[in-house]
């Protein structure tokens, strides 16, 4: 093959062209999830969680009212 | 080993499934191309076809490392039960991934079977992941 890089290149290219593959895979999915973490989910439910007691006392005081 | 894979995750158990289990299916089809290229069906300037196959080798023992570590994730953290289709798909994946790795090492006549077995593997890693990682991005059934 005239013209053609090394073997040692060569290798080194294809397993090159293979981490390319990896860090674009990783990339898209990543993309895909968004920034938020668990710990940042846990949080966010812990909100939630919080927002509907206070609605539920809310409604059970409105009831008492009655 | 539920509460290992949940620490080293820390808590992102299926995220960190998904990414490794596409990466697998970004080098399977790489692994195609270069055994394309490795058996001189497509002629590239700049890889030979020995080199195409060397690097085949060396991806492929990657990925069975990194499918053993998604399979190990999988069955210890969510169970075989509840799999359905992908947990069946799942296990022939395995058994043929092992038999390829086998025929790779007993070589011979054998070794025929190798494109047949290679491109089941891009179809049983395909399908793995659109029911598992592709259902969870939205993207397969």
């Amino acid at each position: 093959m005239n013209g053609a890089p090394s073997r040692g290149v060569q290798l080194l290219g294809s397993l090159v062209v293979a981490l390319a593959i990896v860090a674009v895979a990783i990339a898209i999915v990543t993309a895909k999830f968004g920034s938020t973490s668990a710990a940042e989910r846990e949080v966010q439910e812990e909100r939630l969680e919080q927002r509907e007691e206070i609605l539920e006392e809310r409604l059970e005081m409105l009831e008492r009212d009655r | 080993m539920e509460q290992f894979i949940e620490d080293v995750t820390r808590g992102n158990v299926t995220e960190v499934k998904v990414i490794l289990a596409s990466v697998v299916v970004g080098l399977a089809i790489y692994q195609v191309l270069l055994m394309v290229v490795g058996y001189g069906k497509l002629r590239v300037r700049l890889l030979a076809p020995g080199s195409a196959s060397w690097t085949h080798r060396a991806i492929g023992d990657t990925i069975v490392v990194l499918t053993v570590i998604v399979a190990v994730m999988c069955l210890s953290y969510y169970g075989f039960e509840d799999g359905g289709t992908h947990a069946i798909v799942a296990c022939v994946l395995l058994g043929v991934l092992t038999v390829k790795v086998a025929v790779v090492r007993i070589g011979g006549r054998v070794s025929r079977l190798l494109p047949l077995l290679g491109i089941s593997l891009l179809m049983l890693f395909t399908v793995t992941w659109f029911t598992s990682a592709g259902d969870f991005l939205g993207v397969g059934g």
